[in-house]
């Protein structure tokens, strides 16, 4: 009962981490078409900002202070990153050439981190104690990054309904060219589409840091979950993202506690892989946007 | 990605179809660009090789060893990537399954090197079949994922069933045969990985003058032009992952014999990476693009930053990248596009439609049978749009049949219902004898359907010359096509030219053209005018004409340019919102008041007052 | 107000107009005809910036804007409304509207923006918060047409506007067109129908396989017989 629990509270917790990866690939994808191979590697370095900054002695209000800074921090990278990914589709008829751009960024991002860090795990020090959830000791980050991916996707859904801002990325998502004739700058919007996915995923790994494996190489592992929960949940839709992540996140437990954490990736490749085949839509997506 | 691309780059000028007669005695070299990209890489592989053997410095033999069997890889991934068009982020993995289960058969398992070998080579094959499965259903980002994921997993596997494989601590496979000195420091592995290397170069630049390799890269580019050339993308996929997962195998069995060890480090991710990594930097498509790229990634970080291996990554990503934003062709496909700049000021060839037409004619068999076309009660609808409303129409053999009517009328559907690239709901479609209603776009091309698009699709980087034996390795009839051989003397000059700047109306020609040489019975036009001066439309009904007359081809002509219309269509069907109007001759059509108000719109009401 | 001069383009290299030369001044109407394929929206779109001209050039408001990106053309006041009445779907009908003022940074008032257009199409206010997507296709030209007005253009290029809509829902979407010209914007009317706009039109031109055949006034257009020829493949 206790291992269910368990399985149960630090799966969905985990699912949050792939949601919110989600939210944050579906916030670039919507805008642009891109999906950010390096996204995985933005989540490691918000974890590596708490890594750096977070005392070994919790300390809730230096947390707080320095949400916010991780959250601008990858907004900021991204923005970057973003304006470089763009930079070759504006004149080259090569609409693929992102798939490389976001894929090298991704090893850059790893290398730098292996040059500074070397390959050993980073660890972080939670700055909220654990307690208990239904009879398990369950440490705070856990929760914390649940309530961040519901904060997220509330706070997305009123900014693509309620600002013009985003109501202007929904219309550029719906309609390219009516979005241009209407004056709306496609490509200003994509960039700051970039920079909203970058809070998502600092804030992200800056929350989760204590329960993920923050390593040089650990980046593509999020990415690819990431994307699993987004397939799963239909691309696009940041409700199936949520759901989506859910799933992923306590199949991935799951079989972490039944069979061991080597066959984590393993089983969700086999997720992804049988969701492709049968219902490449996911629960939530149109079937259009699954043309490729 | 894709090495062939479809798309416009630059508006074409200059005249039209006249231009520049094919015949002229040929310039300069009679070399194809490829031959001399293939003698490169040959020389470059076997130099590398050789010349530190020759010096007795085994360390370098045995980095340009390594670097022979990467290259096999990259050659393949490039195969891969621009001739097939997929996207695979995991050819790492299926390297690894193959060095490793020759590791686990002859190293822990003691079978003879032989039987290791060939276990690991059908093991990389069953990989790449993994593969080649999600593919059938998705592309593009899709497959990079799932293809990336494997390439993460496949490790973690490696360590999770360790009483199979020594889990971290790896295998040890000594081959002291092979490792032992035949000449300098030249040893059998080294030879073999250089032979590999140039075999595996020489394959690809085989297989893309194969009526195969054809196919795959039109598919590629366009899998609806290839359905209706009559073949199935799924199925070159299929092909292609296994052709490159067979090459990448025996490099995989051959890297476990070269350094005697396996661990599950060596397969990591990152190996997938650079693969894929190697073939962008070096210039996707082009043949000696990988030989390049994964020289300079292999040689820069190892010869540069030997002592600070940790940087090699930092030095992937960062070249793939600049590569990436400043010479997005590669290093290869950049020098080749300067050199073609260059060249192109010496003229360039051209196709003249009044040459083929006479050419061709001359030596036109005598008409075969035609057959036509019958659709009954068809129906189709999207969702709640009604493209196609219980149609009737009687295509004769041997006629040319025009369909006309407003924008949104259904014309293209029922092009795409015929062609097979759209099913129907209802009704049936019968093609000469045969039932084609449900039958698929590449199955519905080999009752002898020859289609054209609105938009030709013409493929930029295979020669003209290629671009016409893509239809006539097509052909249905199984002969080799008189159309090519009554051609046969442009040969030489098409075969060494790209179609890239030929001019709008030459490119409509080529495409035509392709659709004759297939030995089609029946030639789907849809809208071939557009875009034509009128001389060019002059041009294009004298050559519906000549099909319908001197090769008996049935012609399908949808057409906006009712002026063409009249001048070559034998019968007319108009269509309205998905439905009939009227069918028949041309001047019982321009009779019909129902015809004139549907495309001028009722006489103007209160005009005159306004 | 709006030029352009000897302007050709086209798709990729397939070569679509050929020599266009068009006029306008603030408050007029103009009037593009042609037959299906003639090239009529492929004008438009050159215009708006969609696709750069292979020749020629697009004078606009005083200075030529050839090559420039459309949505600096529409920051600027020169807006193309799409055929096939697009409109923002899952974006409610006032969300759509409001999008058109994006550009001015939304400051004005709904009731400025709008005000006008829903006087002309008052079942607007009705849908006002219903995504776009469950309107009728006529209502979503009448969307498409108040978006574009909330944006305050100097000239406004108008892309089949009957395309698939009932003939009966057209009188209202003219006359919100011409009154719209009244207050001194510029207006281009592409449409296939002869008969459709040239009343409310003060000139016309015909374009047949990307050339100009015909132009001059609308009435005297509307009383031309060639008009009819060049549609009909100058068939006899």
């Amino acid at each position: 009962m206790e291992e269910l629990t368990i399985i149960a509270v630090r799966g969905l917790g985990l699912g949050a981490v792939f949601s919110l990866v989600a939210m944050s690939l579906n916030a670039v994808h919507r805008a642009s078409g891109i999906f950010n191979f390096a996204q995985g590697s933005m989540l490691v370095l918000g974890g590596i900002i708490a890594a750096l900054y977070m005392p070994n002695v919790p300390d809730p209000y230096r947390w707080a202070l320095f949400l916010p800074v991780a959250a601008i921090a990858l907004a900021l990278v991204m923005t970057v990153q973003g304006y470089i990914t763009l930079l070759p589709l504006r004149s080259s008829v090569e609409q693929h050439s992102w798939l490389v751009s976001t894929l090298a960024v991704s090893v850059l991002i790893s290398a730098v981190i292996l040059l500074l860090r070397g390959n050993s795990q980073i660890l972080t020090t939670s700055q909220f104690p654990s307690f208990p959830v239904f009879g398990t000791r369950t440490p705070a980050p856990y929760i914390m990054v649940i309530v961040l991916a519901f904060i997220w996707y509330a706070a997305l859904r009123w900014f693509h309904s309620r600002t013009l801002t985003g109501l202007s990325i929904s219309a550029v998502a719906q309609d390219l060219d009516a979005a241009r004739a209407a004056g709306l700058r496609v490509r200003k919007l994509q960039m700051l589409a970039f920079g909203i996915s970058g809070l998502i995923i600092g804030s992200a790994g800056f929350t989760a840091a204590p329960i993920l494996a923050i390593a040089n190489d650990s980046g593509l592992a999020y990415v690819t979950n990431g994307f699993v929960a987004a397939v799963v949940g239909g691309i696009g839709s940041d409700t199936g993202a949520l759901i989506g992540g859910a799933l992923v996140g306590v199949l991935s437990m799951y079989t972490a506690f039944a069979y061991g954490g080597e066959f984590q990736n393993a089983v969700t490749l086999g997720l992804l892989v049988l969701v492709l085949m049968i219902k490449p839509e996911g629960l939530f997506g149109t079937p259009a946007a699954r043309k490729v | 990605m894709a090495g062939i691309s479809p798309t416009d780059s630059s508006p074409a000028t200059g005249p039209a179809l006249a231009m520049t007669g094919g015949a002229e005695p040929v310039p300069e070299a009679n070399r194809r660009p490829a031959d001399l990209q293939l003698a490169t890489g040959i020389v470059l592989i076997i130099g590398s090789v050789l010349l530190p053997a020759v010096l007795g410095n085994p360390y370098w033999t045995h980095n340009f060893t390594i670097v022979s069997l990467f290259i096999t890889v990259a050659v393949l991934q490039n195969l891969l990537l621009s001739d097939a068009g997929q996207v695979s982020f995991g050819q790492g993995a299926v390297f690894g399954a193959g060095a490793y289960i020759t590791g686990i058969v002859s190293g822990l398992w003691g079978y003879p090197l032989a039987v290791g070998f060939l276990s690991g080579i059908a093991t990389s094959v069953v990989m790449g079949l993994l593969f080649a499965a999600p593919a059938l259903r998705v592309q593009g980002f899709y497959l990079g994922f799932v293809t990336l994921s494997a390439a993460l997993v496949f490790p973690e596997m490696l360590v999770a069933f360790s009483d199979i494989t020594n889990g971290i601590n790896g295998i040890a496979l000594p081959v002291p045969a092979l490792k032992e000195d035949v000449f300098g420091s030249l040893n059998w592995i080294a030879i073999l990985a250089m032979a590999l290397a140039c075999l595996s170069l020489v394959f690809h630049a085989w297989f893309r003058t194969t009526a195969l390799g054809r196919k795959m890269r039109v598919a590629a580019v366009s899998p609806e032009a290839a359905l209706t050339l009559g073949t199935s993308p799924g199925q070159l996929r299929f092909i292609a992952f296994t052709i490159a997962a067979i090459g990448t195998g025996v490099a995989g069995a051959l890297y476990a014999a070269s350094i005697e060890f396996v661990s599950p480090y060596a397969f990591k991710v990152d190996l997938s990476i650079f693969f894929f990594f190697s073939v962008i930097v070096g210039g996707s498509g082009r043949l000696i693009g990988p030989v390049v790229g994964t020289a300079i990634l292999y040689l820069v970080p190892n010869a540069l930053l030997a002592d600070l291996a940790s940087y090699r990554l930092l030095a992937y990503g960062a070249v793939a990248l600049i590569i990436m934003l400043v010479f997005p062709d590669g290093v290869v496909g950049t020098l080749q596009r300067a050199l073609r700049r260059y060249r192109a000021r010496s003229g360039m060839a051209g196709i003249d439609f009044k040459t083929v037409l006479v050419e061709s004619a001359a030596v036109s068999r005598d008409a075969e049978t035609s057959i036509g076309i019958t659709i009954r009660k068809a129906r189709k609808a999207y969702g709640k749009m009604v493209a196609l409303n219980d149609v009737d129409v009687e295509i004769a053999p041997g006629e040319v049949h025009a369909i006309v009517g407003p924008n949104g009328s259904g014309k293209t559907t029922l092009l795409n219902v015929i062609s097979g690239l759209a099913r129907l709901d209802q009704g049936e479609i019968i093609i000469g004898d045969a039932d084609a209603t449900r039958k698929s776009a590449y199955l519905a091309a080999r009752l002898g359907l020859g289609r054209t698009f609105q938009t030709p699709r013409v493929f930029d980087d295979i020669s003209i010359w290629d671009n016409l034996q893509i239809g006539a390795d097509a052909s249905i009839s199984g002969r080799s096509s008189w159309l090519l051989q009554s051609l046969e003397k442009y040969r030489p000059r098409w075969s060494r030219e790209l179609p890239d700047s030929l001019p709008h109306a030459q490119r409509r020609l080529l495409e035509v053209l392709r659709a004759l040489a297939m030995d089609s019975r029946i030639l789907l036009l849809d809208e071939p005018a557009a875009g034509l001066s009128s001389e060019e439309r002059h041009d294009l009904a004298g050559l519906m004409r000549m099909a319908r007359d001197k090769m008996g081809r049935t012609v399908v002509l949808i057409e906006h340019d009712l002026g063409l219309v009249w001048q070559v269509a034998d019968r007319i069907t108009v269509l309205d919102a998905g439905e009939i109007v009227t069918s028949g001759l041309p001047r019982e059509i321009l009779a019909d008041p129902r015809v004139r108000n549907l495309f001028a719109g009722a006489p103007p009401e209160g005009a005159a007052n306004a | 107000m709006l030029e352009t001069r000897n302007l050709h383009s086209g798709y990729g290299r397939v070569p679509v107009l050929r020599g266009i030369n068009l006029q306008l001044q603030p408050g007029e109407v103009l009037l593009i005809l042609g037959a299906n394929g003639a090239g009529k929206s492929t004008l438009l779109r050159t215009i708006a910036g969609f696709i750069k001209p292979t020749a020629g050039e697009v004078r606009f408001d005083g200075a030529e804007v050839s090559g420039q990106a459309p949505e600096e053309l529409a920051r600027r006041g020169l807006r193309l409304v799409l055929d096939g009445h697009r409109v923002f779907p899952n974006l409610t009908v006032a969300d759509n509207i409001r999008l058109g003022a994006a550009m001015h940074g939304g400051k004005p008032s709904f009731e400025t923006l709008a005000g006008p257009a829903f006087e002309m199409f008052p079942i607007l206010r009705e849908k006002l918060h219903q995504p776009a997507r469950e309107l009728s296709g006529g209502q979503q030209q009448m969307v498409a047409l108040a978006q574009a007005f909330a944006a305050k253009p100097k000239v406004l290029l108008c892309d089949e506007p009957s395309l698939g809509l009932a003939q009966a829902l057209m009188p209202p979407i003219l006359a919100f067109l011409k009154d719209w010209a009244r207050n001194g914007t510029a207006i281009v009317i592409v449409e296939q129908q002869i008969g459709l706009a040239l009343s409310i039109a003060d000139k016309a031109i015909v374009i047949d396989r990307g050339e100009e055949k015909l132009s001059g006034s609308a009435a005297e257009l509307s009383n031309d017989p060639r008009v009819r020829q060049i549609y009909m493949g100058d068939a006899r």
